[in-house]
């Protein structure tokens, strides 16, 4: 029996015990209705009680044990005759073991190794005698716990108040998921660049200039991990390029839409400059790869610029600060939605121009909430993979000629970590550093937008 | 002195030539001003325009193939066959016994000569075995059946190809028609880009998002309903409020990067499963639901809950009874706009090994699968041209999915958008 199935069949006895709950309840309900002795809380809540106690423990009980009966099946598989035959070092060992488990659980067909395949049998023999003997414990639990729990219910059973109690814990719980992950990416982030870091040292990382993972000279002599170029190439496409783009489409879509459009116009073009933030990511690489890089390379030849390459920076670039424009224009639309009226009137009362008001008085009162949503803007973007892996390349250039191939953090985060490779060598652990630098980066950058546009909105209250 | 000479200053003269001139510059930045506004939008607009035109210009064309006649005399050449062997259960492994594959590339050769089996696709003839299960009669007469080219000369019909190619478009000339590509929606990955579906992918993301959904759903509407309505101010909500904000913002490849870490590699799950896939896409949509949510929950009118508790209500009941309800369509909203942007998203995906070439269909969540936007990025880079319109033609159902999503957002929003 699989744990899926034991876990519905688990729950399928809980809503049976939920149903004899009920009963039990209801029926007191009815004969306390003549007598005085009422129920304090409604069955429903009783029926709730039963069928808790028959689920909770079972599945706490299921959960340990998945942890727990793997080793113990090993430790049988291994005393089983079968197992005689088996190396004593322990490293081949293992790989057996491990091929024959997989076998066993029905993920890999055939062995590599023929020893492991003897191991198959009493390694089935074993799964199954540790399942049965969980499920049986599980029932039984289901049985124990419900029983017990159906005997407890009388008139002045506080139901209700225990039921609620262990629903605020679920939803408790559920908040502190967002904990969880958050600690759970620092942890996998550290723990990975902790092991890469001892193989390579920080200073190099951090400070080196030449990036070239793939000539790695070996153990201990590690070159070539030098991320200079990458968070040049990372900082030039998605805060240089992509921000030229981006502030001025966006202020000024904002500043129209705001300040001059029509209503009606209003409220059909905004959410049509949201779509462009909705367009998934992987759509504007391929476009910026299929018909954008090769138009803006056939630009630069024609201009006469050497070294134009079609995986561009500023394909990437640009396409990018389109994306982003619906962040800054939405930005920039709340900030100066937020300054006082007073302010604006008292300058067009002053006989100034609505774009003399906007420039002189608007922009300057709701610049921080602007710098707010650029400095998000560029954490966007910096952290943004599809486009840049599909067109900025794979060069570690450190140019400023944006016609020329950059790339970036995350393309080689992609580049390291796809295809088959070995968790222990430094080229898939340096995925993980340039991961824990980007993650650090993102969160100051936002930290400092929150901050700067929380400040700013006080100015006003 | 100087006061004096103030008062004596002549009123400005707002008529005189100089004034006038100042005043027509001002209303000329004016208009410059209100007109790169204007232009902005424009442009942005129409970037939005020639996007979408350029992927339907190139897409459109993957949902055609091109085909050529092919007649079969199944009497002569199965040697007589009777329909019935073809029916009932057993009909697949019969016409694989009768080795339909010889049949078909001999019946080509009959009609386009020695080579002729160079001009049709690989995996065109499985076209005939779907005829033959679905009208078994048909082996009892002469019929004529259409089949799909080999990728070089689709793309030389329909665009231009490279030379040999186009050279034999001009001798088949005529015989070549256009016809719907029906294995497009139906086959998944192949090699030969005539063979190509996207089911496969669409099934993968289907079974993902529902794996995100059922994570992410009842974890953000029970922390939204818990920070908004029970929370105590102290330092765990606080933490709490940080991390949610936090990792709305952070970028979703480090989800990928955590996926691999803790699910792969330390609780050993699946590679390439939608579960591993679903359960990362559903940690990255939680924080948007519960922000959304909050927000929701905040809307609801304190006097709801004022006067449910003032008839008894517990403080679970008034929510679980009252808020919850009226804030739903709110959540709703929220929760189908972190939806779509977990449908679209790819790199995360990359991380966990849902890049691999998968040429079936998932039946389950721990299946090898893929999704459309990964199977968007794997078509791109392909090298075979046949592929570039397979790959826009993919992302027209992707956005249309995606438009559809966003269209049912909107539509509840303004259906349940209560002013209290």
């Amino acid at each position: 029996m699989t744990s899926a199935t034991l876990l519905f069949l688990v729950i399928g006895l809980g809503l049976v015990a939920w149903f004899f709950g009920r009963l039990k309840a209801s029926g007191m309900q009815t004969a306390g209705k003549s007598s005085r002795s009422a129920l304090h809380s409604l069955p429903n809540y009783h029926g709730w009680y039963v069928a808790l106690w028959a689920i909770i423990p079972a599945t706490i009980f299921m959960m340990v044990w998945s942890f727990v009966s793997p080793a113990l099946i090993t430790d049988a598989a291994l005393t089983s005759p079968a197992a005689a035959g088996m190396p004593q070092d322990a490293f081949s060992r293992a790989a057996i073991l491990s091929e024959a488990r997989a076998i066993a659980y029905g993920n890999q067909v055939n062995a590599f190794n023929p020893l492991s395949q003897s191991m198959v049998e009493p390694y089935r023999d074993a799964i199954t005698y540790y399942q049965m003997i969980g499920a049986i414990a599980a029932l039984l639990m289901v049985f124990a716990c419900g029983v017990y729990a159906w005997l407890q219910i009388k008139p002045d059973l506080r139901a209700r108040t225990k039921i609620e109690r262990v629903t605020m814990f679920v939803l408790l719980l559920a908040s502190l998921i967002a904990i969880v992950t958050t600690v759970g990416i620092f942890l996998s982030l550290v723990f990975e660049s902790a092991r890469f870091f001892s193989m390579v040292s920080p200073i190099d990382f951090l400070f080196g200039t030449e990036w070239n993972p793939k000539a790695v000279a070996g153990p201990r002599g590690e070159t070539g991990f030098g991320a200079i170029p990458l968070f040049w190439g990372t900082v030039f496409i998605g805060a240089i390029i992509a921000m030229i783009v981006a502030i001025p489409l966006g202020l000024l879509s904002a500043i129209y839409l705001t300040q001059y459009a029509p209503a009606k116009f209003r409220a059909w073009m905004k959410p049509i400059l949201e779509v462009l933030a909705g367009v998934p990511t992987v759509v504007y690489g391929y476009f910026a790869a299929l018909t954008v890089a090769p138009a803006l390379r056939d630009f630069a030849v024609s201009i006469g610029i050497s070294g134009a390459s079609s995986e561009s920076a500023l394909a990437a670039g640009v396409v990018m600060g389109i994306m982003i424009i619906p962040f800054v224009s939405s930005m920039a639309d709340d900030s100066i939605a937020a300054v006082p009226s007073a302010m604006r009137d008292g300058s067009l009362a002053m006989g100034a121009t609505h774009s003399e008001t906007i420039k002189k008085v608007l922009i300057p009162a709701a610049l921080p909430g602007v710098v707010g949503g650029v400095l998000l803007a560029v954490s966007r973007a910096i952290g943004e993979t599809m486009i840049v892996v599909m067109a900025a390349g794979l060069a570690a250039n450190m140019t400023a000629n944006p016609f020329s191939s950059v790339t970036t953090v995350t393309t080689q985060i992609v580049q390291l970590l796809t295809g088959d490779q070995e968790f222990d060598s430094p080229k898939t652990l340096a995925a993980f550093a340039l991961g824990l630098v980007l993650f650090i980066v993102t969160l100051l950058l936002n930290l400092i937008a929150l901050r700067v546009v929380k400040k700013y909105r006080e100015a006003y209250e | 002195m100087n006061s004096l000479t103030e008062t004596k200053r002549r009123p400005t003269d707002w008529q005189g030539p100089d004034m006038q001139k100042r005043i027509a510059r001002r209303y000329a930045a004016e208009r410059r001003f209100k007109a790169m506004g204007m232009g902005a939008i424009m442009l942005s607009a129409g970037f939005l325009a020639f996007l979408l035109v350029v992927m339907v210009g190139n897409g459109f064309r993957g949902f055609t193939q091109t085909e050529l006649p092919l007649e079969i005399d199944f009497p002569a050449v199965t040697g007589g066959a009777s329909p019935s062997q073809f029916e009932g259960p057993n009909a697949n492994a019969n016409l694989q016994v009768m080795g339909l594959r010889e049949i078909v590339d001999s019946s080509i050769e009959i009609q386009y000569g020695q080579n002729g089996t160079n001009l049709f696709s690989p995996g065109g003839w499985t076209a005939v075995n779907a005829m033959i299960l679905n009208d078994p009669k048909i082996v009892e007469r002469k019929a004529t059946v259409y089949l799909p080219v080999i990728s070089d000369i689709d793309v030389a019909y329909k665009d231009e190809g490279n030379a040999e190619a186009e050279q034999k478009v001009r001798e088949l000339g005529d015989q070549l028609s256009t016809g719907f590509n029906w294995n497009f929606l139906s086959n998944s990955d192949a090699t030969d880009p005539m063979q190509v579906g996207i089911w496969g992918a669409f099934k993968g993301s289907l079974i993902t998002m529902i794996v995100t959904l059922l994570l992410a759903f009842p974890v953000g509407v029970f922390a939204a309903l818990y920070l908004e309505e029970y929370a105590p101010k102290n330092r765990l909500t606080d933490l709490i409020e940080v991390s949610i904000n936090n990792l709305a913002a952070v970028p979703s490849i480090i989800f990928g990067l955590l996926g691999l870490a803790v699910f792969l590699n330390f609780f050993g799950m699946p590679r390439s499963g939608a579960l591993v896939g679903g359960l990362t896409l559903a940690l990255m949509t939680m924080p948007v639901i519960v922000i959304t949510g909050r927000n929701a929950v905040k809307s609801v009118p304190p006097s709801i809950r004022e006067a449910a508790l003032g008839i008894g209500a517990s403080p679970l009941q008034v929510v679980f009874h009252h808020v919850l309800p009226l804030a739903l369509p709110g959540i709703l909203t929220g929760t189908i706009i972190g939806m779509a942007r977990a449908l679209g998203e790819t790199a995360p995906l990359l991380m966990i090994g849902m890049r691999a070439f998968i040429a079936t269909p998932p039946s389950g969540i721990t299946d090898p699968a893929t999704v459309l936007p990964v199977q968007i990025f794997l078509w791109s880079d392909e090298v075979d041209r046949g592929f570039v319109e397979k790959t826009s033609a993919a992302i027209i159902i992707l956005l249309l999915f995606l438009l559809t999503m966003n269209a049912l957002a909107i539509y509840l929003r303004n259906r349940f958008e209560t002013r209290w």
